[in-house]
């Protein structure tokens, strides 16, 4: 066993690390939407957890009375959310006015325990997880087993987020939607109506929650209180890219969960996250707005 | 001014007499958590509402203090008593060494970031609080003796009072702050930073300074919780819905306000408290928590204090006109 | 300067539990509330649910044959979010304002110990179902009482002894351990560990991981990649589904595999991982739906016929939940008193017969039962007792069938 101990934990790193990328999809798919709403209207959007949980929740109601697939269900809970989210930035972001950046997070997060409310009266507080074939069915890769559901959602990360960026660089309500990001003042001036471009984009962002949602719904089990864990984990993730870009949330997304899962298997699975919050802080020490932020002033 | 001091005489006294007054033990258990979050509302502004920087990780102090006492008290074979709470400041001096170095870090980001960074601290703390076994107990948690001759009717009362002393004092700091220069250059720093920098406030030491003060009464504030509560883990004092908790109370009550945080803290610790334990059989709990949470906010978006000063304001002006 | 203020206190104090009367014994047959703090929202709620189904199930039978002691017993639940403060609140409440006559204890044992120095401050007996690593005895406390047949610790002596007896052909060389870092999983993987090693077994993985761990992929490959004879784990049961989905996903059976909580949720279990996967899983267990313990089978069949489902579905939670009324109701008649202080000593001797088999407490609340805590074994469905002999079902199947 010696001689093969160091190519033993070759392998071990190998295969915790291939783990991360494919998690690291579905935080990438839900840290898109996290930072997108940011970048539109600079609100911190805490009750993103909540929504992810909510999307799997509704893919869960749709599989227990119809049995209908977790993937398949998007076609309906995508637009479903879509809805739900520019329902809730009219209602609950609009009116904000005054210390926009600083009540907007006790909206959202007031928003986030109105939805675990809701879910944990609905559904109750037990633990529930999504059940599909391709949960448990994998594939082997040099001895290694890859579970299709990962290979679905990493798919699945790569169409939505590749939607989306053809819908910021190749449509004209893409441009204004980058517009708004730059300068919400200027775009104004311009003639672009920022509010039904901020509600809009709220909505993308709670639609790829949904997405998020049934990924994560499938490889954990999850209950209403689950959004507490989740929130934060996407808010580094954000923080890491650089608040409003989309390619450093993917990005961080992917360095979170390979750090984490090799660290797990190198030193020890209790200072994964530790040693992930280490290059966080470490990486803002030297650039405060994160890999691929914009560093504007007041603006970081 | 002096009116002012009128009204605040029997809130004080009612404050003050309260275990001799309403001597129900489940009413000053009501009251040890209530005052602790007039303490903790109080300190947290002095941060959030002079400078604007938002925390949302001042459970990592809270915890951090938390588990300082526990330690030294557990380490130092300290019989319990009346003497830890002389044990505090100690917890105090300890919680500021912590605030300087994570101060430094963190402040050099600013806005929606900083508030990111301190969540990020806070759960290191947590971590750190999980896996240093050895040290903490990590999962199995950490238990404080406790004097337990105190009985269970007068249990309540000397930590009701160590409350009382941090509340106060975190209003006289509070106070002060206010009336001095320094206070003034971190309503500067809120208004817009870089002026402020630019007509030459240090802001970088004020800010530090800021955060250090808030930080050094919320872990006092947390030992004494320890102490109260008698075991802690590492997830129930590094705990993010403590310390979301002191920012809705100040954002309540009126940010920036001295009587705000006050008045937020009154309001929601013992109705959340009530409501849990008479609603939350139903789960209907949180929905109508949020709901409240959110018609305030939505109504009232400076708080109650400066919305209900306006209104008073404008009131007189009326009467003055007519 | 110390002496007289807190005499002042105390007197004043016994002034006002005198006309309050949380210690006075009710007037003769009058009702009584059992007051109870269950996690309904928050991290521990799962469990909540089935312990109020246990405690509701009991309180009718107790009621059906006249009440506790001549008194009809009314259960009030309180919900403590699964939070210290609340919980602390929560015992005082019920205590100071709500006068209730007994209190039984919450769900984990993280919220046991903070409730249960607020109860013992007045005086309270404080059986619990919950609460039963080192720490909890560790306080010294002599109103506590876990009711179940072991300390959290000793859940795994069973399986050990089990496999340690194994003919030479077919005992185990290696184990794999991993475990989360909760008062209740680790003390009881740790002492399996130790017993093993001294045994013979080497470890070829031990990993302890935070209670907040939401992803265990790359934990379970750890001790897939140990390639150990046995895995033994230390989970609830969200870890407990996931380690099993991800054995199954990466095709990987060790000949024996048995987790602290998870596989003895009944129904809720099998329906996660799949009714097939179940085969051969085992669980430290103190009860099974078909065990011959004291009041088994009318439980059973009044549960199936109060709440619906089948005897399976039955989680061990509401099992321990009876247990604690049982015990209650038997040291009342011992004592010929529901007075607090009067339970207390009379629950410090003797035996109690309980669904979960005799037990009885040493000074500190520490069960001690002949029999032990057993093995539980899925098998064609349905989790039996396998070992020890004198109480099993059916026979220990070993090695572990492969996933299906």
């Amino acid at each position: 066993m010696g001689a093969f101990a160091p190519w033993f934990k070759m392998t071990l790193v190998l295969e915790a690390a291939v783990l991360g990328i494919l998690t690291g999809g579905v935080y990438a798919l839900m840290a898109s939407g996290l930072t997108l709403i940011f970048g539109v209207m600079r609100i911190i959007n805490v009750g993103q957890g909540a929504l992810v949980i909510l999307g799997a929740y509704l893919s869960f109601a749709l599989f227990r009375s119809w049995h209908l697939d977790p993937l398949l269900s998007l076609v309906i809970t995508m637009p479903l959310m879509f809805g739900i989210g520019v329902l809730l930035q009219i209602v609950f972001i609009r009116p904000l006015k005054t210390d926009r950046e600083a009540l907007s997070v006790l909206v959202t997060y007031a928003l986030a325990l109105g939805i675990e409310g809701v879910l944990g009266y609905v559904f109750t507080s037990n633990l529930v997880q999504l059940r599909a074939w391709y949960e448990t069915a994998s594939f082997a890769v040099f001895g290694f087993h890859i579970t299709y559901v990962y290979v679905f959602g990493f798919l699945l990360c790569l169409a939505i987020l590749g939607a989306l960026f053809l819908v910021l660089y190749r449509t004209s309500f893409g441009g204004a939607l980058r517009a708004t990001m730059l300068n919400r003042t200027a775009a104004q001036l311009v003639g672009v109506d920022v509010d039904r471009v901020s509600a809009i984009a709220f909505g993308i962002g709670v639609a790829t929650a949904a997405a998020g949602g049934v990924i994560f719904g499938i490889t954990n089990a999850f209950n209403p209180g689950s959004h507490y864990d989740l929130i934060s984990r996407l808010l580094t993730i954000i923080v890491l890219g650089g608040l409003g870009s989309l390619r450093g949330a993917i990005i961080a997304a992917l360095v979170m969960l390979v750090t984490e899962d090799i660290t797990a298997v190198v030193i020890s699975p209790v200072w994964a996250t530790f040693v992930f919050f280490v290059i966080l802080i470490v990486v803002l020490i030297f650039r405060p707005q994160g890999l691929f932020g914009v560093r504007v002033r007041e603006r970081i | 001014m002096k009116r002012k001091a009128l009204l605040l005489l029997p809130v004080a006294a009612l404050a003050v007499l309260l275990p001799l007054v309403a001597p129900d033990p489940s009413t000053t258990n009501i009251a040890v958590f209530t005052m602790m979050y007039v303490g903790l509302a109080t300190a947290w502004n002095i941060m959030g509402g002079y400078t604007g920087y938002i925390s949302l990780g001042h459970a990592a102090f809270f915890g951090f203090g938390a588990y300082a006492l526990g330690l030294i008290m557990v380490h130092l074979n300290i019989t319990p008593g009346y003497g830890p709470f002389f044990l505090v400041p100690v917890v105090g001096l300890l919680t500021a060494v912590l605030a300087v170095g994570i101060g430094w870090i963190a402040l050099r980001t600013r806005a929606a970031t900083f508030v990111i960074v301190t969540i990020a601290f806070m759960f290191m703390m947590q971590l750190l609080a999980e896996n240093l076994v050895k040290v903490t107990g990590g999962g199995g948690g950490l238990g404080l003796p406790y004097p337990h001759d105190w009985g269970g009717d007068f249990f309540n009362t000397p930590y009701y009072y160590a409350m009382l002393v941090l509340a106060v004092l975190g209003l006289l700091t509070s106070w002060w702050i206010r009336r001095s220069k320094f206070g003034l250059g971190l309503l500067a720093i809120r208004d817009d930073e870089d002026k402020a920098l630019a007509v030459g406030v240090p802001t970088r030491t004020f800010k530090l300074t800021a955060y250090v003060i808030s930080a050094v009464l919320v872990g006092m504030i947390g030992a004494v919780y320890a102490y109260y509560v008698t075991y802690i883990y590492p997830q129930f004092v590094v705990d993010p819905l403590i310390g979301i908790s002191m920012v809705l109370m100040a954002f309540l009550g009126g940010l920036g306000t001295l009587s705000g945080p006050v008045i937020g803290a009154l309001l929601l610790e013992p109705s959340q408290l009530e409501f849990a334990y008479r609603f939350g059989a139903s789960r209907l709990y949180l929905v109508f928590y949020s709901a409240i949470f959110l018609i305030v906010i939505l109504l009232l978006p400076r708080g109650i204090v400066p919305s209900v000063r306006d209104l008073i304001g404008r009131r007189r002006t009326a009467k003055g006109v007519t | 300067m110390r002496k007289p203020l807190s005499i002042a206190c105390v007197g004043l104090g016994l002034l006002l539990a005198g006309c309050g009367g949380s210690s006075t014994a009710p007037a003769a047959a009058a009702p009584i509330t059992i007051g109870v703090s269950v996690s309904l929202t928050g991290d521990f709620s799962a469990d909540g649910k089935a312990l109020e189904q246990g405690y509701d199930l009991w309180a009718q039978d107790v009621n059906a044959k006249g009440g506790l002691l001549g008194h009809k017993v009314t259960m009030k639940y309180v919900d403590d979010a699964s939070s210290t403060q609340q919980v602390v609140t929560n015992y005082q409440l019920l205590i100071n304002q709500d006068k209730v006559a007994l209190v039984f204890g919450p769900f984990s044992s993280l919220l046991t110990i903070p409730a249960s120095t607020v109860t013992d401050r007045y005086g309270y007996a404080f059986p619990e179902p919950a609460g039963g690593g080192p720490k909890v005895f560790a306080q010294g406390l002599h109103s506590i009482f876990f009711v179940q047949p072991a300390a959290v610790e000793d859940n795994l002596v069973s399986y050990t002894k089990w496999l340690l007896s194994l003919p030479s052909g077919q005992k185990p060389t290696t184990a794999a351990y991993a475990t989360q870092d909760d008062p209740f999983t680790q003390p009881q993987v740790d002492k399996a560990k130790s017993l093993l090693e001294a045994g013979g077994v080497s470890t070829a993985s031990y990993k302890v991981y935070p209670a907040e761990t939401t992803d265990f992929s790359s934990l379970a490959l750890q001790v897939i990649h140990a390639n150990a004879d046995v895995v033994i784990l230390g989970t609830q049961e969200p870890d407990a589904v996931a380690f099993v989905k991800a054995f199954q996903q990466q095709h990987y059976n060790p000949k024996s595999l048995i987790e602290t909580t998870g596989p003895d949720q009944g129904k809720d279990f099998s329906d996660k991982v799949g009714a097939a996967n179940t085969e051969g899983i085992m669980v430290p267990a103190g009860w099974t739906p078909d065990a011959k313990a004291f009041g088994n089978d009318k439980f059973v069949s009044e549960f199936v016929a109060k709440y619906g489902g089948s005897p399976g579905d039955i989680s061990a939670d509401a099992a321990e939940a009876y247990s604690v009324g049982q015990v209650v109701d038997q040291a009342a008649t011992k004592a010929n008193s529901i007075d607090n202080k009067a339970l207390i000593t009379a629950l410090h001797s003797g035996t109690y017969n309980t669904i979960q088999g005799p037990m009885s407490f040493d000074s500190v609340g520490k069960p001690h039962s002949s029999t032990g805590v057993y093995i539980e074994q899925w098998l064609g469905g349905a989790a039996k007792f396998v070992y020890p002999p004198n109480v099993a079902a059916a026979k220990p199947e070993y090695p572990k069938p492969n996933w299906q």
